[in-house]
């Protein structure tokens, strides 16, 4: 072939496609981000838990399912958008879409396809308030953050957070056909736990973001600047996890659990701050805190979630 | 007609292709022909079942 007629990926900006032996099914499921679906189900479910009413076991299973994919739905549009910066960086090379397992076509399909899938099916089989909420989360995480945020500003994932609050609050819309207040507080804790926990990562992942472009704050602000804000928004989230007990929305089995729990992140968010570091605030310890901190703000909102569903069920 | 027409993007037209490779290629078609399938049985069977539960507690579907 020669060079004036090759239309090859490569120079059309695209990531190498090699459509030789075809995608694995294995490919098609890594797209629906499965990690990030097993969080997004939990805090659904703890959604359906806590809200006041009831809902038939198989439309609240059906329920899940379609926040699960829906969150899926939503990863595949980020794969799909991402994909030239994905090829970049060491942590998202191996995606099916810069391997060249996928083409970027048949994954925006693909992401489409299950996001209607996804809201209609929840709307049938639930109420049109969840399907809502559904519709709307997956256009804030694949539009809103992906499109518009991720690239623009080192507040992303403040605002970004966002996307991944939303579980909750249609989980307990499923049941209710309405927005409660407890929900929405649970919605304000991940929001607020979001922007600590991927700082911690992007402490320690700051190359990675830094060769793709993408203005992280330890990117744009350095990273003494970030720990502080860790620190910060470890000190915020402290007394809103807590909130639900004084509010009385929950009990004393939520409050002590959220207390303690919160206590510990804000020990590790404190150790982040203080980390042995240079005058540009690099670590000097390969971010040991900081890599302790991410590992413990997940165990830490999974707590806080199991949480608030053993006090309603106790 | 020959397979190649009738389907031109699969790839088994290449004759560089070792017996191994064209085995694998269509393991795993048949492998992504068999989870559309059950993904497709899947949804028929939920909203199968979304129906029944529907109309049985509240009578109507929406």
């Amino acid at each position: 072939m020669s060079a004036s007629v090759q239309t090859t990926p490569e120079l059309l900006g695209e990531p190498p496609v090699t459509p030789a032996l075809g995608a694995e099914p294995r490919d098609w499921l890594l797209l629906l981000k499965p990690r990030v679906i097993s969080l997004v189900v939990f805090t659904g479910a703890v959604g359906l838990v806590i809200a006041p009413g009831h809902i038939n076991p198989v439309l609240g299973a059906v329920a899940i399912f379609c926040i699960a994919l829906g969150a899926g739905a939503a990863g595949a549009l980020n794969m799909w958008y991402d994909r030239d910066i994905d090829a970049l960086m060491k942590r998202t090379l191996a995606r099916p879409i810069p391997a060249g397992k996928i083409e970027a076509g048949g994954a925006l399909g693909y992401g489409i396809v299950l996001s209607v899938i996804s809201v209609l099916l929840l709307a049938m089989a639930t109420n049109l308030v969840a399907a809502g909420v559904l519709a709307f989360s997956i256009f804030y995480y694949a539009v809103i953050y992906t499109m518009w945020l991720k690239r623009r500003t080192p507040q992303n994932i403040v605002i970004g957070g966002g996307a991944g609050a939303f579980p909750a609050v249609i989980g307990a819309a499923a049941v209710t056909g309405h927005i409660t207040a407890l929900p929405m507080l649970l919605f304000a804790i991940v929001f607020f736990w979001t922007p600590p926990h991927f700082w911690s990562l992007s402490l320690f992942a700051s190359t990675d973001y830094e060769k793709a472009g993408i203005p992280m704050l330890p990117v744009v602000k350095g990273a003494r600047h970030t720990r502080l804000n860790v620190l910060v928004y470890s000190l915020l989230l402290l007394p809103l996890a807590v909130s639900p007990w004084p509010l009385g929305l929950t009990g004393p089995v939520y409050g002590v659990t959220a207390l303690i729990s919160s206590l510990v992140f804000v020990y590790y968010c404190w150790g982040v701050y203080a980390d042995k570091q240079d005058a540009k605030g690099v670590s000097l310890t390969k971010d040991k805190p900081a890599r302790a901190a991410f590992k413990y703000s997940i165990l830490y909102l999974f707590i806080l979630f199991l949480a608030c569903a053993v006090d309603r069920l106790v | 007609m020959n397979v190649d027409d009738r389907m031109p993007h699969t790839g088994l037209g290449q004759t560089n292709w070792t017996d191994e490779q064209r085995a694998e290629f269509l393991r795993r078609r048949r492998a992504r022909n068999l989870l559309l399938l059950g993904a497709l049985a899947g949804f028929c069977l939920i909203i199968y079942a979304v129906a029944i539960v529907k109309l049985h507690e509240y009578g109507q579907m929406w």
